[in-house]
């Protein structure tokens, strides 16, 4: 066998090959994706024309083509071709997409998801005529990475108090305001029969999410206004953390939660109330039947030093390679406008970024949506950089070891800002 | 094998049909390029599927390379080893890599002993229901650990899981085997062995059957029990059959990944968490080349494991 000469000239080929395209190697000064603080030239009047493209996701995915069609009818020179993508492929398929430059017009991004496709240098900025006035201050941020807009907030959600009526009328408790409010109404959700009276997470995926309204209720933020540094090791952590992990610890909450069970024990009057967001109503009233409606009722999450929770829902932005911008902004304006967001709540019960929709009497006379409204003028949601996944790993991690007691509040808070601050915000 | 040869000799290796002169050499450059049309499918396949990926890793593990510069690869620093020294010094990655020690040391030996129990059970008596009885422990190494997930969740469930249950009809509390941070390994040992076991079983039933019977009519003329028979008889003769078993069982624990993706997410308090789940999870934060230096780690330790394998069980001459 004289096989290794001939390998041996492919391998120092292939070799040569890499080391030539090696040597163009090493990061440019300017950094490839971000592209500075300039805002996108303002759209245009008229009608749009050509093809939009538009990428969606779940439920969105298959109803947005019956919002497409009025789009159509207002612009008869338009075609608006949806492609739904399921939401567990969808980074992958939007971040393939944009490596490749084989992208739609316009994409459906969730608000947590918006850093990693700016920091590939997918997405255009916003234009300038743009009004982010018209929403919701907490959905305009999550459009925003590292001070430029790259999209527009197509709906919005925010996390609320779930709780069990008959049990809460039986132990006398009014709907909590207060921090203190919450210790005794789960008390008495536990004195009315309730095995536990309150679920808040206590590990795994998105535990941060949870807790942070408690941390921003408590006056804490989690960046300063620049956005440039981590502000977690603080009194108001301390607070925040001691008081979360203190339903654990008196027996209030499940010390370690299962999600998968928290839907059926509320239903079965074992638990007495939950955090969740808008879509749990639905899957109450198809797990325990219409009639179960009378039985609970939804409260904004209680203040400490101010009310808040967290926003989330999605984003629409358009790509910096798309083919047909302009028609593209022209349907994102179209998918904004107060009448239309009105119209896609009835069709996919979505609630509207745009805060004047919720003056529209479909929404304002609906009282399962009255806690909505001024819930979400004071939700924020979490820094939008690059590395936020693996710092709310971190927390998250944290987190369980402070539920477990395993951590002090005090150590746990420091350890919040020495892991942020290790891993940094991935902001060139 | 054939196929290189052919190429080797046709391609004009040989002084006589050097450059191909002649109605012989262009018959043997014609044949040459079929052996090599014949080999195309599989090399363009491998060099693509395997040759790529692989260079690309190597190359990610000495760069700094994020999510981020997916859209232009080489625009990316070098930096040596660092990597491999952050993930060496990254205290989640050493309990990760504990943990999995942990996993291979107790579930390796336990998954070898049970599966050679059951064939050497299958092999001596039960021979009527052989087919049964293989067919019921190869089932779970085909199903889905999706839907076996669901069921062991509904097992170890602590207040009405069927495990805890008969625990309390013996008059034991049972533990909350995935949330208590010194019974989640445990827990997932035992369904990681339950779930590989088959495959073993199989095999090594197949070496048991090939050990000619006349070997054990001769050790029981020559008066040995059961237990010498085995030790003396069986186990030498299935050194081969252990060592594939041994090495197939360690790469495939040493990669331990799903049973703590799908049961407990690494936790509680990262006792479930692997070196493949962390692996993982850095991969998903974006850290690319951080990911592929903990990969060559891995694979460090899966080549040192095999070798210790080969040396310890490799046959007597």
């Amino acid at each position: 066998m004289n096989k290794t000469p001939r390998l041996a000239v492919v391998a120092t080929a292939s070799t040569l090959a890499l080391a030539l395209t090696l040597t163009a190697c090493g990061r440019s000064d300017e950094g490839g994706g971000t592209t500075g603080t300039d805002a996108g030239s303002a759209v245009s009047e008229g009608p749009a024309t050509g093809t939009v493209e538009i990428w969606a996701m779940g439920v969105e995915g298959e109803r947005l083509p019956e919002l497409a069609e009025q789009f159509e009818a207002d612009n008869p020179d338009v075609t608006v071709e949806v492609t739904p993508v399921p939401w567990e492929s969808s980074v992958e398929k939007i971040t393939t997409a944009i490596a490749t430059g084989e992208v739609p017009d316009v994409v459906q991004v969730g608000t947590t998801l918006m850093s990693g496709f700016v920091e590939l240098g997918g997405l255009a900025p916003t234009p300038e005529n743009i009004d982010s006035g018209a929403f919701f201050p907490g959905a305009w941020e999550t459009t925003e990475v590292d001070g430029t807009s790259y999209a527009v907030p197509w709906y919005v959600e925010t996390r609320v108090l779930y709780y069990r009526t008959d049990l809460a009328e039986k132990a006398g408790v009014e709907e909590p305001k207060a921090w203190d409010d919450l210790k005794t109404f789960a008390a008495g959700m536990q004195d009315a029969g309730a095995d536990y009276g309150i679920a808040l997470q206590t590990r795994g995926d998105s535990t941060n999410l949870m807790y942070f309204p408690f941390y921003w209720q408590a006056g804490g933020e989690i960046m300063n206004d620049e956005g440039t540094e981590f502000t977690l090791a603080n009194d108001a952590q301390v607070k925040a953390l001691d008081f979360y992990s203190s339903f654990m610890a008196e027996g209030l909450a499940p010390q370690v939660l299962v999600e998968d069970e928290k839907l059926q024990n509320f239903i079965n009057g074992e638990l007495g109330s939950y955090v969740s967001g808008p879509w749990d109503r639905a899957n109450l009233l198809a797990t325990a039947g219409d009639d179960f409606a009378d039985k609970f009722d939804v409260t904004p999450l209680p203040a400490d030093e101010r009310s808040a929770s967290f926003i989330g829902g999605s984003n629409l932005a358009v790509l910096a390679d798309a083919e047909n911008p302009e028609a593209a902004w022209k349907f994102i304006q179209f998918a904004t406008d107060p009448a239309t967001q009105v119209d896609w709540f009835e069709i996919s019960s979505a609630l509207p970024a745009v805060q004047a929709s919720w003056d529209d009497p479909l929404l304002a006379d609906d009282p399962s949506l009255e806690v909505y409204g001024p819930a979400l003028e004071t939700a924020k949601s979490t820094p939008a950089i690059p590395t936020w996944a693996e710092i709310g790993h971190e927390f998250d991690l944290v987190l369980e070891q402070v539920i477990s007691g395993d951590l002090s509040p005090e150590d746990a808070s420091q350890q919040m800002q020495d892991a942020a601050t290790s891993i940094g915000t991935g902001l060139r | 094998m054939t196929v290189s040869v052919e190429s080797d000799a046709a391609t004009g290796r040989g002084p006589a049909t050097r450059q191909g002169r002649g109605p012989a050499g262009t018959r043997r450059r014609r044949r040459g390029l079929a052996a090599w049309g014949f080999a195309l499918p599989f090399t363009v396949l491998f060099a693509v599927f395997m040759l790529v990926p692989v260079v690309s890793s190597l190359y990610m593990a000495f760069t700094d390379m994020r999510g981020a510069d997916l859209k232009t690869p080489f625009a990316v620093n070098f930096v040596g080893l660092d990597n491999f020294a952050a993930a060496l010094t990254d205290p989640k990655f050493l309990q990760a890599a504990g943990n999995t020690l942990y996993f291979v040391g107790v579930a390796m030996p336990l998954t070898l002993a049970i599966a050679l129990l059951l064939a050497t059970l299958l092999n001596s008596g039960l021979t009527w229901f052989r087919s049964v009885f293989r067919v019921g422990f190869y089932a779970p190494v085909v199903t889905s650990i999706v839907a076996v997930a669901v069921v062991w969740r509904f097992l170890l469930q602590p207040d009405f899981g069927l495990v805890n249950s008969a625990l309390g009809v013996l008059g034991i509390d049972g533990p909350r085997w995935l949330t208590d941070p010194a019974w989640a390994m445990p827990s997932l040992i035992v369904m990681a062995t339950w779930r590989n076991v088959g495959y073993s079983m199989v095999i090594l039933l197949a070496g048991l059957q090939g050990i000619p019977r006349d070997l054990y009519e001769a050790s029981s003329l020559d008066g040995a029990g059961a237990v010498r028979t085995f030790r003396s008889i069986t186990v030498p003769l299935l050194r081969p059959t252990l060592l594939f078993c041994a090495v197939i069982t360690g790469i495939g624990y040493l990669q331990f990944f799903e049973e703590p993706f799908v049961m407990t997410q690494g936790g509680p308090l990262g006792a479930t968490n692997s070196v493949a789940y962390e692996i993982f999870n850095q991969f998903g934060f974006g850290n690319y080349g951080l990911s592929a230096a903990m990969s060559y780690v891995l694979f460090v330790a899966i080549v040192i494991l095999s070798f210790l394998q080969f040396r310890l069980l490799r046959p007597k001459s």
